[in-house]
């Protein structure tokens, strides 16, 4: 409840209350997303596997987390749409230059590791644009939990897998989620 | 064309002021309610986590607009940010016909009578305008059992020995312990503890013809599905709307009090349904918008008179911002403890609130409302993984089995802590928004250190086999959850903004009726205190102003 996802600051008031930044959909080639372009989306699809990946049960990706993010960025995160986009370019260029392939085509260990470094802020300027790669990371984390764990009426969750996996019944039925004897 | 004149302008339909309305309206009294939001319902928003009180993360369920309604926060340094109802930081209270009581976890305390003269049991504080009430527990009394009684309290405080005296019991049973709050009750008793059933305003029986609670995951923060959570909406508005005296115009954002000359109230501007600017005359008006909006109002309605704001001569209104400081302490069992019988929250202890070595006040502890999935993803022990198979893992094998005591510590009056009106930053209807600056105080981090060790204790006693604290009353600005003070009541029209009936000192029409005029937050959670407010501040009006009823 006191969780802080993003600060708009002053000097941005008037991009932010005025007329908001949309990306015009005439940039990206044709794409099941409204956001992501395809090679973004393989990105993303990427690491949110990596946040909450498969096991025992269903992952991100199973869950349709990008879908969650994808449909919010273009509604009520459309703020956050410039630190996607920057983003992902900024971690493409820092995998090609280092390996000379993009993110998702890296191991499972390879990407867990980039995102560690990402997480904490361990990239210098030139490695990731002079931006703060943990601002994008943390950003992506709240979403990611938030498409997974949240209601499936946002994009993700696809057939409650969370709340199976948690042993809830939830989304609840008024009058059938009395205490059960 | 315009508005009839009416005896009464009511401007917010919370926990105040919808009790406020009841009032008058039943004493034959005129009266407009004014409320921004609309009727709660409950189907908009059924159990989604992310469009809730607790999460507000894709929007207000209860409103506001996030995008018509921002306000600004200063940080130390002057570093100015704008946020928006779906950020924790703006401190949301629901926009809507009951305010917070649709979307409380409706704990029904009464304060202590120590909460009421805080300055005199505990000395002054440097650094804060820590102060006594200008009336006692006992004064209040009578309306705290209107409270209860009109609104509809289960509880039963024989069971808890520090319970302020009493005259009538609460009018439901108790409400029976979940499974959690069993494991919790036999460790705090052999610590010598004295656990009891919460106090809720909820039904744990059928009452007033709506269903008895039916125990669901979600509660505190969602709207109730089969309305057995007793707030202003379902009780005491429709009461007087049913007078025929009430007048409730939903969708009004009411955005100044007219002082004239003489300073006088004589009524409010505001915007309708349709936008459209309106004038509405009255004898009396009752400003119930919360500690943040109160005070925002107040400060945008200038005069001659008072050209910083109604009742700011003494540059008081807004000041004094305070919330409560959460803070409390997690247990993992090797079981599986929660049953997420709703609302989850059952007990509680009321040992350290006060007469604690080296603190001033103190707080209840409780076991935690239910947490919902993507709340836990935040709860782990420190060090933990944020994300990856062990974030995962955790999730899946612990959900049940976390088990989380936590309560409020009031936070010390400060001077500096306050809401202002923002000098750049309009909202959709071109007003200057409420701006939040201030700090907190130092000891409000030393007693959430204080309470968070004890409810740490209960948890080792209690059999968890790792246990963490969760410290609260750090960073600023002010106010948090159950936001008060910015409209203070006290005798002294120089350190005060109301007084003892709520009345602005130098405008005798124009009243305060909610959480802002507190001195202190009590460390209890303060919606039956708001009510019990309301009553007496409606009590008086009706009394002091009878002269003025249209027939």
């Amino acid at each position: 409840m006191t969780e802080i996802n993003r600060r708009i600051f002053i000097k941005s008031a008037g991009l932010a209350f005025g007329s908001v930044l949309l990306f015009p959909a005439c940039l990206k080639q044709s794409s099941i997303y409204h956001f992501f372009s395809n090679e973004e989306a393989l990105c993303m699809i990427a690491l949110c596997e990596q946040i909450i990946p498969k096991d025992s049960s269903p992952g991100a990706t199973n869950a349709g987390v990008i879908f969650y993010i994808d449909k919010q960025l273009s509604g009520i995160f459309q703020y956050d749409q410039e630190t996607y986009r920057t983003g992902i370019k900024n971690l493409q260029d820092y995998c090609s230059n280092k390996s000379g392939k993009s993110f998702e085509k890296h191991s499972a260990e390879d990407q867990i590791q980039i995102m560690k470094l990402m997480e904490s802020n361990q990239m210098s300027e030139t490695e990731w644009s002079g931006k703060n790669p943990a601002n994008f990371f943390n950003l992506l984390l709240s979403h990611t939990m938030q498409g997974f764990y949240g209601s499936p009426i946002h994009g993700g969750n696809k057939d409650n897998i969370s709340f199976k996996m948690l042993r809830i019944d939830y989304p609840l039925v008024v009058d059938q989620n009395q205490i059960r004897s | 064309m315009a508005n009839k004149h009416v005896n009464a302008i009511i401007v917010g339909a919370g926990a105040g002021g919808g009790i406020v309305a009841k009032e008058l309206a039943t004493k034959g009294l005129s009266v407009v309610l004014f409320e921004r939001g609309e009727w709660p319902n409950y189907d908009e928003h059924p159990n989604d986590e992310l469009i809730s009180q607790r999460t507000e993360v894709l929007g207000s369920p209860f409103g506001p607009d996030h995008i018509k309604n921002p306000r600004t926060l200063t940080y130390k340094g002057g570093s100015k940010q704008i946020v928006t109802p779906i950020h924790g930081n703006y401190n949301n209270v629901a926009a809507c016909v009951g305010s917070g009581t649709v979307s409380y976890g409706a704990m029904a305390w009464r304060f202590m009578q120590e909460d009421f003269k805080l300055k005199t049991v505990y000395g002054s504080v440097e650094g804060s305008t820590l102060d006594d009430w200008p009336i006692t527990y006992e004064e209040l009394e009578p309306y705290y059992e209107k409270a209860e009684w009109e609104i509809g309290v289960s509880g039963d405080d024989t069971q808890n020995p520090f319970a302020p005296p009493r005259k009538k019991k609460q009018p439901m049973p108790p409400f029976e312990y979940n499974a959690e709050a069993k494991v919790l009750y036999d460790a705090s008793k052999r610590l010598g503890l004295h656990p009891f059933p919460i106090p809720m305003l909820r039904n744990s029986v059928p009452n007033n013809n709506r269903e008895a609670c039916i125990r669901n995951l979600t509660c505190c923060g969602f709207a109730c599905p089969v309305d057995a959570k007793n707030g202003t909406q379902n009780t005491v508005i429709p009461i007087a709307i049913k007078t025929g005296n009430c007048d409730l115009r939903t969708g009004s954002k009411v955005v100044e009090i007219m002082i004239d000359d003489r300073g006088k109230a004589t009524g409010v501007k505001y915007f309708d349904k349709d936008d459209k600017p309106q004038i509405q005359t009255a004898d009396v008006v009752v400003v119930a918008g919360a500690a943040i909006e109160t005070a925002r109002l107040l400060l945008n309605s200038k005069s001659r008179l008072f050209p910083n704001g109604a009742g700011n001569n003494s540059d008081w209104v807004g000041r004094n911002l305070a919330g409560h400081a959460y803070t409390g302490a997690y247990g993992l069992f090797d079981y599986d403890i929660l049953d997420f019988a709703g609302p989850g929250a059952t007990i509680a202890w009321c040992d350290f609130n006060h007469h604690n070595p080296g603190i001033i006040g103190g707080g209840l502890l409780a076991n935690e409302f239910n947490r919902l999935p993507y709340l836990y993803t935040g709860i782990r022990p420190p060090g933990s993984a944020r994300w990856g198979k062990d974030h995962k893992e955790f999730q899946r094998s612990m959900y049940h089995r976390t088990a989380q005591i936590v309560g409020p510590i009031q936070e010390m009056p400060m001077y500096e802590s306050r809401v202002t009106v923002d000098p750049e930053v309009k909202d959709f209807w071109g007003i200057p928004v409420a701006s939040l600056s201030g700090d907190r105080h130092p000891l409000d981090y030393e007693h959430c250190k204080f309470l968070s060790a004890k409810a740490e204790a209960i948890l080792k006693e209690a059999g968890a086999y790792q246990t963490w604290q969760s410290i609260g009353g750090q960073g600023g600005p002010s106010g948090g959850q159950h936001q008060n003070g910015t409209a203070r009541m006290g005798n002294d029209k120089k350190t005060s903004v109301v007084n003892k009936n709520g009345q602005i000192h130098e405008i005798d029409n124009l009243f305060v009726a909610d959480g802002s005029a507190m001195v202190n937050g009590g460390g209890f959670n303060p919606a039956l205190t708001i009510m019990a407010l309301g009553f007496r501040v409606g009590e008086y009006i009706a009394k002091n102003f009878a002269s003025i009823r249209v027939t």
